[in-house]
């Protein structure tokens, strides 16, 4: 009943929020991500344009490529679901203001499902538009195939909020513990654990020769019929193709929508109140650790306040399980490669190989980074005011910031791409460049992680896990990926000028200059200027 | 000591503060006393450097919080109105967190936090989570990390929120200790009457500009003292 009462504040925030000052300053972040939809729809479009060339096999792909960007979207909602349902129905600040007024706690909670459904879902769609505008371009698709996808999404999105918010109260009830860390713990071990046997079952055996290699793909399943993935992929994949949409499957989409956020709601009944009774923080003794003992002097003050927070806050431990599953399909996706097979292919494949593992060691460095690097500035919180009134300048602040987060990180990407070098079995020569290409790129990119933390810091948050879904990391994630891109393309260049292009020695001296300094340039240049004006930003901060 | 001169600040059409003009000399205690939305803590986050000033200059000593912020903030203490702080710090390790801030050194440090853990009462607590700390127990620690470096100045936001009556007589006492030592401290409050108590002198601040300052003797001669003043101005 008064639902729409308890909306009305946000809505009016919104309203309140969107100013010419506001917007004028997000026109950067607007103008690369419409840059990036276009490149993705390019991308997208040559890919279904290569693969529809092939025939028969390339229309069976390009209809599991369909299903594996659903079955991805729904991986991703349904993790997003959960840490946001756990923000906004847990650790919202407005939880106490609510319940201390005459609001019905089911008005309450459906207001949380809204929340949950809005947040959880909007970055994760905003990514998706331009692939599915190109496969309608592609097949020359009818209005309804677009009409049908947007509702579809909206159900499937609405089932993956329905088991989020379900799985967030029967953890936080399971996990009877007194603060919330033990809870963000299991969530991340829970996660980990799916997405572990998940690819496990995926992901195909090492075939031995192209034709297996050809044969796997075209076997090679991406969802499974229980899965709302299939359904969404069964219900719009014949609108695609110009034949009628199997409405089954959207009903089936359309009862277990309803069904799971009905699920959630009945689930919240039982149990949210006992939860956010268990939710309070107690005093804890910790005793004197051996960091409690350690007194770190003006040099370490911050790396000192950091890891004692950081060996606490099991919060920031959940990033730890996702980065781990990370790493885990980078090395498997490695170890499954066939390169005595893929030799038929073609004679360069493994440099192809290379580049490929250090495009994917990049996308590993700029989710990582976006994990760890990009949340750092925000992660002091409200308390920020403690180093903005000491003697400490916010260059060296952010210096301190690198070094505590860059070094493991360094060290973890750059022992991935070595082992996956050996695995290929590469001169030493190349392993070389390829090593210190992947650290010229760690360093570079948590740069640019800290500094774009520092420009766009977000000190009021609820869980830290939102930070790396804002839309500043959105914005680091495109420009990181964009320069591990750059540099590596820019590597290919001067690689295929030297070694396989029929070049002049001029132009071959000339392209190995040009292509080094403009290597160092673009990645100098990513380090310098966001730490750089980051430090500015922090150090103008009016709030 | 501290010295604010022709400070301005606004925010879009509205002045925060207008052309403030004030000192506090070593060993005084200086109240800043205004109704809400006056402008006290926008002149107070001007003085800390959490904001810039749009014109005028502030100094503790020699040091201008604008152009020598490091040196500036070495000398002064603060404590916010709000008790933000790193909850999963304790207490101790925040006293050492912010007393390496200030290049203290380890035996230094260690000695002064204990003796402030002691005086305002929180040393039992001194190995517990701060996320566990009640409000006035929170207060205590600002108080504590406010004062570990030793600083010269101390400037103090709302002082005696959440703190119980056996909190407020501490901290009275350690405001005049400090006073007598020579720490000139200012500070802003509703509390008229503890403002009256400690302060040697005491200005009237209003929608942004600073209307007058008492001394304790002139505060003695209005009817209602400094209650009656702050209600009788227009």
């Amino acid at each position: 009943m008064y639902l729409r009462l308890l909306i009305l504040p946000r809505v009016l925030s919104l309203r309140n929020s969107v100013t010419a000052g506001t917007a004028l300053r997000k026109l950067p972040i607007l103008v690369i991500g419409a840059s990036f939809w276009w490149l993705l729809y390019l991308g997208t479009i040559h890919l279904l344009t290569f693969v529809r060339n092939m025939g028969i096999p390339g229309e069976i792909l390009s209809e599991k490529l369909f299903s594996v960007i659903f079955s991805g979207l729904f991986g991703f909602l349904l993790l997003s679901s959960v840490i946001t349902a756990l923000s906004s129905y847990y650790l919202a600040k407005d939880i106490p203001f609510f319940l201390s007024r005459p609001v019905e706690i089911m008005d309450l909670q459906w207001l949380k499902m809204i929340d949950t459904i809005l947040n959880s879902s909007w970055m994760v769609i905003s990514f998706v538009p331009p692939v599915f505008i190109a496969y309608g371009i592609s097949y020359d698709a009818s209005m309804f195939f677009y009409v049908l996808l947007m509702s579809g999404m909206l159900l499937f999105i609405f089932i993956a909020a329905g088991i989020g918010i379900s799985v967030s109260h029967l953890l936080t009830s399971i996990f009877p513990a007194k603060r919330s860390r033990h809870m963000f713990l299991g969530i991340g071990l829970i996660l980990f654990i799916v997405l572990y046997f998940l690819l496990k079952s995926v992901i195909p055996a090492a075939p031995g020769t192209p034709e297996e290699i050809l044969d796997s793909f075209l076997k090679f399943r991406a969802d499974s019929p229980l899965l709302p993935g299939f359904w969404l992929k069964s219900a719009i994949f014949p609108v695609l193709k110009g034949a009628h949409s199997d409405m089954f499957y959207f009903l089936l989409l359309l009862s277990n929508s309803a069904f799971f956020l009905l699920l959630a709601s009945r689930i919240g009944s039982g149990l949210y109140l006992g939860n956010l009774e268990r939710l309070h923080p107690a005093s804890a003794a910790t005793g004197r650790s051996i960091l409690s003992r350690w007194y770190p002097g003006r040099a370490a003050a911050l790396l000192y306040k950091d890891m004692n927070i950081f060996f606490r806050d099991a919060g920031q431990w959940s990033q730890l399980f996702i980065i781990a599953a990370l790493v885990w399909i980078y090395l498997n996706s490695f170890r499954t490669i066939p390169i005595g097979a893929l030799q038929g292919i073609s004679p360069n494949i493994t440099e192809i190989m290379l580049l490929l593992n250090m495009l994917m060691a990049g996308l590993v460095l700029t989710a990582v980074s976006a994990r760890f690097l990009f949340p750092m500035v925000s992660l002091e919180g409200e308390a920020f005011w403690t180093i903005r009134t000491a003697p400490v300048q916010m260059e060296k602040f952010l210096r301190t910031k690198l070094l505590y987060g860059s070094i493991p990180v360094t060290i973890v990407i750059t022992l991935l791409v070595y082992w996956a070098d050996a695995h290929l079995c590469l001169l030493w020569q190349m392993m070389l460049i390829s090593t210190a290409t992947i650290v010229m790129l760690c360093i570079s990119t948590n740069g640019l992680g800290i500094g774009m933390g520092a420009i766009y810091p977000r000190f009021k948050y609820e869980n830290i896990a939102s930070v790396s879904v804002s839309g500043g990391s959105l914005f680091f994630m495109i420009i990181a990926f964009g320069l591990v891109t750059a540099t590596l393309a820019l590597e290919a260049w001067v690689y295929y000028i030297l070694y396989i292009g029929q070049a002049t020695a001029m132009a071959r001296v000339i392209t190995v200059l040009a292509g080094t300094a403009s290597i160092l340039l673009i990645n100098t240049a990513a380090f310098y200027l966001p730490m750089k004006i980051g430090a500015r930003r922090l150090t103008a901060l009016s709030s | 000591m501290i010295i604010l001169e022709n400070v301005s600040k606004s925010f879009g059409n509205m002045d925060a503060a207008r052309n403030i003009s004030l000192t506090v000399a070593s060993g005084e205690i200086f109240g800043l006393v205004g109704p809400n939305g006056a402008g006290k803590t926008t002149t107070i986050r001007m003085m800390t450097g959490l904001i810039r000033p749009d014109s005028g200059r502030i100094c503790f000593g020699e040091y201008d919080i604008v152009r020598d912020p490091i040196r500036a903030k070495a000398s002064f203490g603060y404590v916010p109105d709000r008790s933000f702080l790193y909850e999963k710090l304790t207490a101790r390790e925040f006293l050492y967190f912010v007393a390496s801030l200030y290049g203290m050194k380890k035996k230094e440090a260690a000695e002064r936090g204990e003796n402030l853990l002691d005086l305002f009462g929180i040393s039992d607590a001194a190995d517990e989570l701060i996320e566990g700390f009640s409000q006035g127990m929170r207060q205590r620690l600002l108080f504590a990390s406010a004062l570990v470096h030793d600083p010269e100045a101390l400037i103090i936001d709302e002082p005696f929120i959440g703190l119980d009556p056996f909190g407020v007589r501490t901290l009275i006492n350690v405001l005049k200790g400090l006073s007598e030592k020579g720490t000139g401290i200012f500070l802003a409050t509703h509390s008229l009457r503890i403002a009256e108590e400690v302060c040697h002198r005491v200005g009237l601040i209003k929608k942004g500009a600073l209307l007058t300052i008492k001394d304790r003797d002139e505060l003695q001669g209005i009817e209602g003292g400094l209650e009656g003043f702050f209600f009788g101005m227009k």
